[in-house]
C-alpha cells in the first residue's frame, strides 16, 4: 500500500510519555502495513529535560530525523517545548499544542531575583507560532486527561487530536488497537477514553481550520 | 516475545536483541550506557522466558571478558556498550582479537555523536583497525537484526570477535522489522577440548597470534569484498556517495530532496574495508561525497584508494570543508553539503528557517536535564552546599545523574572525566590544590571503576572526603540493579554487596551515613566529616525516586503531593534556592511558591526547608 509521506515532530518534557506515543503510532503502522520510522531520545535527556521524537511515515523515507521545515505537524505535550522546536514545522503545518506549561527551573531561578518577571505563557507561544502557521490548536490536555480519569493520559489526548487530521496516515482503528496493546492492561480503558476526548476536542477547535477525517 | 515470522515495530536496540535470539545466543553480559541500554533492558526483561545466561556486569571490561570466556568455551555470546565503555573494555578486546574465539561473539559498540548522553563525541571506529577486529555497521533496525545474525556466523567462520558499531541515531531509531522464526536450542555447556595455552597471549605467543591475525584479516577483507552487507547502487551518474550507518540514511533523503540520482556505495563492513569494491565504485566518478559523522575515517581510506583508482576524483568530505567533525548530522546538513559539492542551490533555505526560529524563540528559557522531583541527589546537594558554606573546596565529581549538578541552576562541580575518575583526580588535587578536596560518586559508578581510586587513596593516606550517593541502582540509564541489589537481570536473585562493609574492609573507619531526605539533620554530620582529615567517606543513602515510586506503585501505594499554604508563605524562596525542584514555581499573581500537583513526588524535602512550615500534604486539606 502506497502511503503519503507524513512527518510529525513530537516534543515534551522528560517523563511525559513521548516514547510511548511513538510506540503506539509505530505499532499501529506495523498492524496497518504502513512503513514508519522514528528518531527517539533516551538517556540523560529524559531527566525532566527537553525531549523530542521524530516520527515519520512514508515508503521511501530513510532518515529518522525530520529536516528543519519538514514536519507536517508538531505535537507538543508542553507549550514551551513546542516553541523550542518551531523550526521543524513547515510553513502552514499543523501545530497541536498542550496548553499546559511546566516552568523550567532556570526560569524560576531568574524569577526569584527579578521580582517583576512573569513566565512565558501558552498564549505567547500561540502568538509566536502564528507567524509560521494559521493551523494551531491549543489543547487543555491535562483537563481532558483528568476528565478521562487519569492525568497521565495527556499524551493520548494529544494523539486523539492528531488522529482527526485527514492527512494523518494511520487509521483510527489501528491506533485504538495499538493503545490497548501498548499501555498497561488496567489502564487501557482510561487511555481509550482519553483518545476519544482528544478527538472530540479537535473536532471542536481544529477541524474548522484543518481538513479532518469524516 | 513473538515466535515469528511476522512484523513488529522495534527500537533498533530491541531488534539487535531479536537478532541475537534468532542466532541462538547463549551468554549475555552488559553494563548499561546510553545509547545501548535498551539492549540490556530487553535481554533482562525477557530472560525469564529463555535459557540464555545473563549478567548485568560490574563494568564493560568484565562484561566483555565474561563473553570472551563463554565464547572461548564454544558458546555464542553478546555484549553491548557505549562508546566510552569500549575504553574500559578495550584492554581485553585487543588481546581477545589475538587469541580469537570459538563460539560466535558479537560486541555492540555505540558511539554518541553530539554527546547527547556522553562525556565526549568519541569515534569508536579506530578500535576495529587498531585491534584487527572485523567491524560492521547497520543503518536501521531491520538491518541491525540481520547483521547481528550475520556477525555470529562471521565470528565463528573466522574465529574472531566481531564489533557491530552503531551511533545514537541508529540505536534510538524505531522501525518495522521482519521477525524470523525463533529456533532456540536447549542450553548446554560445552566441553573445553582446547590444547593448553590456546587463549594465552604474551611475547612469543603474541607474535604467533599476530601473524595469524594478519592472515585472518586478509581473508575477512576478501570476504567483505563480495559481502551482501555492502550495497552498491550504480546509476551511471558522475556523482557518487559513500556512506555508512546513520550517514547513509541522511544521504538517501538528501539526494531525493535535491532531485539527484547519484550512485551510492553503502558500506556495511567498515573494517577491514573492501578496498577493491571502493576502488571499482570510484573509478569512473567525477565527484564523491563521503557522508560519515565524527572523524574522516572512510574519507581517509577513500582518498588513499583514489590515488591509484581515480587521481582526478573530487572528494567532498571533512577535509574539503563540506562537513564538520563535530556534532551529529541530519538531513538538512547533508542537503546543504551535497548542494555545495554539486554546485546547486538547496530547494529549501534551511539557514533562513533557523534564523526565523531563533527570532521566535527569543527569551525562551532553556530546559537542560535536571534532577527529577523527589530525587535524593537534589537533597544531598542542598545539604552539601549548606554544610560547605564558607568552606573553600573543590568538587571532583563523576558519571551519573549527579553529574548534572554542574549544569544550571546549581552549577556545582569542578572536574569530571570518566567513570570512577572522581577519586584519581581527587588524589592529584589533594597534592596540588590549596582547598579541601571532595570527591562525589554514585553507588553504581563506585562499583564500576571507583574502587581502585579509593584503594589508592587509602593506601597512601590521601586527604580527601568521598561522598557516595547511594540510590540503590544505576539510575541514569533506567534504574538497573547494581552489585548493591539482591537481584540481577530478569529479577534473578543475587548477593548484595554492602557499601560500608566493603569500604570498612578496605581500611576506612571514618564512615558517615546520612539520609538526604532529612535535609536539615544531614548538614552537621556532613560538615563534621568534611572537616576531619581524610580519607573518609560519607554515604548519602536514599533510593532513586523513579525506582522507589515504581516499586511503591506496584505495591498499590499512592504517591501523595504537597501544597503551599499561601496564608503562611512569606516568600523566602528557601524551597527554591539551591534546591530547584521542577515541581516548584513562582505564582505570577502573588509571587508565592506554587507546587505542581502533577509533578510533586512528596519527598517532603522542600517542606523541611521552609522556615514557616507553609508546605503541607495536599491531602490533609
Amino acid at each position: 500500500m502506497a502511503t503519503k509521506d507524513f512527518s510529525v515532530y513530537m516534543a515534551g518534557v522528560g517523563g511525559q510519555g513521548l516514547v510511548l506515543l511513538s510506540n503506539v503510532m509505530g505499532s499501529a503502522c506495523a498492524t496497518a502495513g504502513i512503513r514508519a520510522l522514528t528518531g527517539e531520545q533516551h538517556g540523560l535527556s529524559q531527566r525532566s529535560g527537553s525531549i523530542n521524537v521524530h516520527m515519520r511515515v512514508g515508503d521511501q523515507i530513510r532518515s529518522p530525523l525530520i529536516p528543519v521545515g519538514g514536519a507536517d505537524a508538531i505535537l507538543a505535550l508542553e507549550a514551551l517545548e513546542a516553541l523550542r522546536y518551531v523550526e521543524y514545522l513547515r510553513t502552514g503545518g499543523v501545530a497541536l499544542i498542550n496548553s499546559r506549561i511546566q516552568h523550567p527551573v532556570i526560569e524560576t531561578k531568574a524569577h526569584m531575583k527579578e521580582r517583576t518577571a512573569i513566565y512565558i505563557s501558552a498564549e505567547d507561544v500561540r502568538k509566536r507560532f502564528s507567524e509560521i502557521t494559521d493551523k494551531i490548536a491549543m489543547i487543555d490536555a491535562l483537563g481532558l486527561a483528568n476528565k478521562a480519569g487519569n492525568p497521565l493520559t495527556e499524551n493520548v489526548v494529544m494523539l486523539g487530536a492528531m488522529a482527526t487530521l485527514e492527512d494523518f496516515p494511520i487509521p483510527v482503528e489501528a491506533l485504538r488497537k495499538s493503545i490497548a496493546e501498548n499501555v498497561p492492561q488496567k489502564a487501557a480503558e482510561v487511555n481509550l477514553k482519553a483518545f476519544e476526548m482528544g478527538k472530540e476536542e479537535a473536532y471542536d477547535i481544529l477541524c474548522n481550520i484543518v481538513k479532518c477525517r469524516k | 516475545m513473538r515466535e515469528g515470522p511476522g512484523k513488529a515495530f522495534l527500537l533498533c536496540n530491541e531488534a539487535i536483541v531479536r537478532g541475537a535470539l534468532e542466532a541462538d545466543v547463549k551468554v549475555v553480559s552488559c553494563y548499561p550506557g546510553s545509547p545501548t541500554t535498551e539492549i540490556l533492558d530487553a535481554f533482562s526483561e525477557i530472560s525469564p522466558k529463555f535459557d540464555y545466561r545473563m549478567e548485568i556486569a560490574t563494568n564493560e571490561k568484565v562484561a566483555l571478558e565474561t563473553c570472551a570466556g563463554a565464547s572461548m568455551a564454544g558458546l555464542r555470546s553478546l555484549t553491548s556498550m557505549k562508546s566510552v565503555g569500549m575504553n574500559v573494555a578495550s584492554d581485553s578486546m585487543f588481546s581477545l582479537s589475538y587469541t580469537g574465539v570459538k563460539g560466535g561473539m558479537v560486541v555492540v559498540v555505540a558511539d554518541d555523536p553530539h554527546a547527547h548522553s556522553s562525556q565526549t563525541e568519541q569515534d569508536g571506529r579506530p578500535f576495529g583497525p587498531n585491534s584487527y577486529t572485523p567491524m560492521i555497521e547497520p543503518s536501521d533496525p531491520e538491518e541491525a537484526k540481520r547483521m547481528v545474525k550475520h556477525a555470529f556466523e562471521l565470528s565463528e567462520k573466522f574465529g574472531t570477535p566481531v564489533i557491530m558499531r552503531t551511533t545514537t541515531r541508529v540505536n534510538h531509531q524505531s522501525g518495522i522489522v521482519q521477525l524470523d522464526r525463533l529456533q532456540r536450542t536447549p542450553f548446554k555447556k560445552a566441553a573445553w577440548g582446547h590444547p593448553p595455552g590456546r587463549f594465552v597471549t604474551v611475547a612469543e605467543a603474541a607474535r604467533k597470534f599476530k601473524a595469524a591475525l594478519l592472515e585472518r584479516t586478509a581473508k575477512v577483507r576478501e570476504e567483505f569484498e563480495a559481502s551482501e552487507l555492502n550495497i552498491v547502487r550504480d546509476t551511471g551518474s558522475e556523482l557518487g556517495i559513500i556512506a555508512s550507518g546513520a550517514g547513509y540514511n541522511y544521504s538517501v533523503d538528501a539526494a531525493a530532496i535535491l532531485g539527484l540520482d547519484p550512485s551510492i556505495l553503502k558500506l556495511g563492513t567498515t573494517y577491514p574495508l573492501p578496498r577493491k569494491l571502493i576502488s571499482k565504485f570510484i573509478k569512473d566518478l567525477k565527484t564523491v561525497v563521503v557522508v560519515e559523522e565524527l572523524q574522516p575515517y572512510l574519507e581517509l581510506h577513500v582518498t588513499a584508494i583514489a590515488k591509484d583508482a581515480n587521481p582526478g576524483l573530487t572528494i567532498a568530505g571533512k577535509w574539503s570543508g563540506h562537513f564538520s567533525e563535530s556534532l551529529e548530522y541530519n538531513p538538512n546538513i547533508v542537503v546543504d553539503a551535497m548542494a555545495k559539492a554539486t554546485g546547486r542551490e538547496a530547494p529549501v533555505n534551511y539557514a533562513a528557517i533557523l534564523a526565523k526560529a531563533a527570532e521566535l524563540k527569543k527569551g525562551l528559557p532553556d530546559r537542560p536535564p535536571t534532577f527529577c522531583p523527589g530525587c535524593p541527589h537534589r537533597a544531598t546537594l542542598h545539604a552539601v552546599l549548606d554544610a560547605t558554606r564558607g568552606m573553600k573546596h573543590i568538587l571532583s565529581t563523576d558519571i551519573g545523574c549527579y553529574s548534572m549538578s554542574f549544569l544550571e541552576p546549581l552549577e556545582y562541580g569542578d572536574a569530571l572525566l570518566s567513570m570512577g575518575a572522581s577519586l584519581g583526580i581527587a588524589v592529584g588535587l589533594q597534592y596540588a590544590a590549596e582547598e579541601k578536596v571532595v570527591a562525589m560518586i554514585g553507588d553504581s559508578t563506585f562499583w564500576h571503576a571507583g574502587m581502585p581510586g579509593l584503594v589508592d587513596a587509602i593506601h597512601h593516606g590521601d586527604d580527601l572526603t568521598l561522598i557516595i550517593l547511594d540510590n540503590e541502582v544505576t539510575a541514569m540509564t533506567g534504574q538497573q540493579p547494581d552489585p548493591g541489589r539482591d537481584y540481577d537481570a530478569g529479577g534473578r536473585p543475587a548477593k548484595p554487596l554492602i557499601l560500608e562493609n566493603v569500604i570498612r574492609a578496605m581500611g576506612i573507619e571514618d564512615i558517615t551515613i546520612v539520609d538526604p531526605y532529612q535535609v536539615r539533620a544531614a548538614v552537621a554530620p556532613i560538615r563534621e566529616a568534611l572537616t576531619r582529615k581524610g580519607p573518609n567517606v560519607i554515604i548519602s543513602r536514599r533510593a532513586c525516586a523513579l525506582y522507589s515510586d515504581r516499586n511503591r506503585r506496584r505495591k498499590g501505594e499512592v504517591i501523595g503531593t504537597n501544597k503551599v499554604n499561601k496564608e503562611v508563605c512569606r516568600r523566602p524562596y528557601t524551597c527554591i534556592r539551591s534546591f530547584h525542584c521542577p515541581a516548584i514555581s513562582i505564582d505570577d499573581a502573588d509571587r508565592k511558591a506554587f507546587i505542581s500537583k502533577e509533578l510533586c513526588d512528596r519527598c517532603d524535602v522542600c517542606a523541611k526547608l521552609c522556615p514557616y512550615g507553609s508546605i503541607r500534604p495536599r491531602e490533609a486539606e
